[in-house]
């Protein structure tokens, strides 16, 4: 899970162009959208398209995607529950 | 005398053309079959969480406007006119690149969004928050001559308003292999310095430029924009007819034309042509040359009009510049650009100020 976490962040990063940021200034639980990250609805699409494009993992019902996507950590629990073997 | 204009001007250009530094004072030498543009740092203009979703292309544009409503102490202008041959090429070869590579499924929504040619002048509007007329032209070489034409009617009928009009083109690596193949541009790396001196074929260019135009002169504006004429694929006979109408509604005699701005390219079988309709045509006029300091690309001749205003509000013509020198000062200035023998136009500025 730490390992999936810290690939995420600088997946999160290269994709979003966040040159900015590093990933240790990425914490596990902090809030990616809004006062958080300040990543917003076209962001969203691209974090559906790195899941997709790198763990083959879909998003089914749209209505799920702010759950999934409101840290690092969700986004990794979610991978781990659907990702197939 | 001019009842449009110039009261604010930016340029990205191969050219260090940004900053407080005299007119290329500082001439850059590129030894590449391309000439790059030199970009300012963008952290002036933008903050990081802006930067990281813009292109090259969005950046110089969106600099350049920015340079040049600053220049013009205005905040928000009441029209934006973008001319571009190419549009977004980076984000589009990313798109299409993608939609190869992903067997055209998941798809990155940012390059695609980006992709259009109408985003530079769309991403101006939406960082200033304007909501005003808001037009791109993607007519190949007369792009820019299309969004001036667009601008000068538009103050015609109402000359208080300030309109933001410029041109924008980028070369990236794939469009770049891509027109090689053509045969059009250098096939070797060579000094843009020596263009005009060996070899066959443009050198490709880039760049952005903006201006902002108004019928009112209050910022004390040095030039004003008198006439733009375009012409496709026409012979000698027509040129001369066109530049006799477009001197005629000028109220000026060819003999009143300072300098003339060639827009040759290198090429020295094309050049030749314009060389010699210009000898003809203006005989007492000087001349100068632009493309090996801006390249070879559809609105080139932005850059043209940025050098022709700046020559005429310094009163100086930079020798880097100078082909033919007769002394005379620059103020009635033509261009006359030519793209690939095929495109041709006619730009008219002149100086507004009584004293020259």
């Amino acid at each position: 899970m730490e390992q999936l976490m810290a690939d995420l962040k600088k997946q999160i990063i290269e994709a979003l162009n966040l040159k900015h940021l590093k990933p240790e200034n990425i914490g596990d639980d902090q809030p990616l959208f809004g006062d958080g990250l300040g990543l917003d609805s076209i962001d969203a699409l691209e974090l559906i398209v790195l899941l997709q494009q790198n763990y083959k993992v879909k998003i089914d019902n749209p209505q799920d995607g702010p759950s999934i996507f409101r840290s690092v950590k969700s986004i990794a629990e979610y991978i781990r529950a659907n990702q197939t073997a | 005398m001019a009842n449009i204009f110039i009261t604010g001007m930016g340029t990205i250009s191969p050219q260090k053309t940004w900053g407080d530094a005299p007119l290329l004072s500082e001439v850059t030498e590129h030894n590449s079959e391309r000439l790059a543009c030199v970009e300012p740092d963008y952290t002036q203009w933008f903050d990081p969480r802006q930067l990281r979703r813009m292109s090259r292309v969005l950046k110089m544009g969106v600099a350049a406007g920015s340079m040049a409503l600053k220049e013009a102490n205005i905040a928000v202008p009441d029209a934006i006119i973008t001319g571009t041959g190419y549009g977004c090429l980076e984000d589009t070869g990313i798109f299409l690149t993608k939609m190869v590579e992903n067997n055209e499924e998941a798809l990155n929504p940012t390059p695609f969004i980006q992709s259009t040619h109408n985003t530079i002048g769309s991403l101006i509007a939406l960082m200033l928050q304007c909501q005003g007329y808001n037009q791109t032209y993607t007519q190949g070489a007369f792009s820019f001559e299309n969004s001036l034409l667009d601008a000068l009617m538009m103050l015609k009928d109402e000359p208080a308003l300030k309109v933001l009009v410029g041109g924008v083109d980028e070369i990236t690596d794939l469009s770049h292999t891509i027109q090689k193949r053509f045969g059009i541009f250098r096939q070797q790396p060579e000094s843009n310095l020596n263009l005009f001196t060996t070899g066959k074929g443009a050198v490709n260019g880039e760049g952005a430029t903006y201006f902002v135009l108004s019928g009112e002169n209050t910022s004390d504006s040095a030039v004003g924009v008198e006439a733009v004429a375009t012409f496709y694929k026409a012979d000698e006979q027509t040129l001369k007819q066109g530049l006799d109408n477009l001197l005629r509604d000028a109220n000026l005699k060819v003999s009143d034309i300072d300098f003339v701005l060639l827009g040759t390219s290198g090429d020295a079988g094309i050049d030749k042509t314009l060389l010699d309709y210009t000898v003809k045509m203006f005989p007492e006029s000087s001349t100068g040359v632009f493309k090996h300091l801006s390249g070879e690309h559809p609105v080139a001749s932005s850059f043209a009009f940025w050098l022709a205003a700046k020559m005429i509000q310094e009163q100086t013509i930079p020798s880097i510049v100078m082909l033919h020198d007769t002394g005379r000062k620059p103020k009635n200035v033509l261009i006359f650009n030519q793209y690939f023998g095929t495109h041709h136009s006619f730009i008219l500025l002149k100086s507004c100020r009584a004293s020259g």
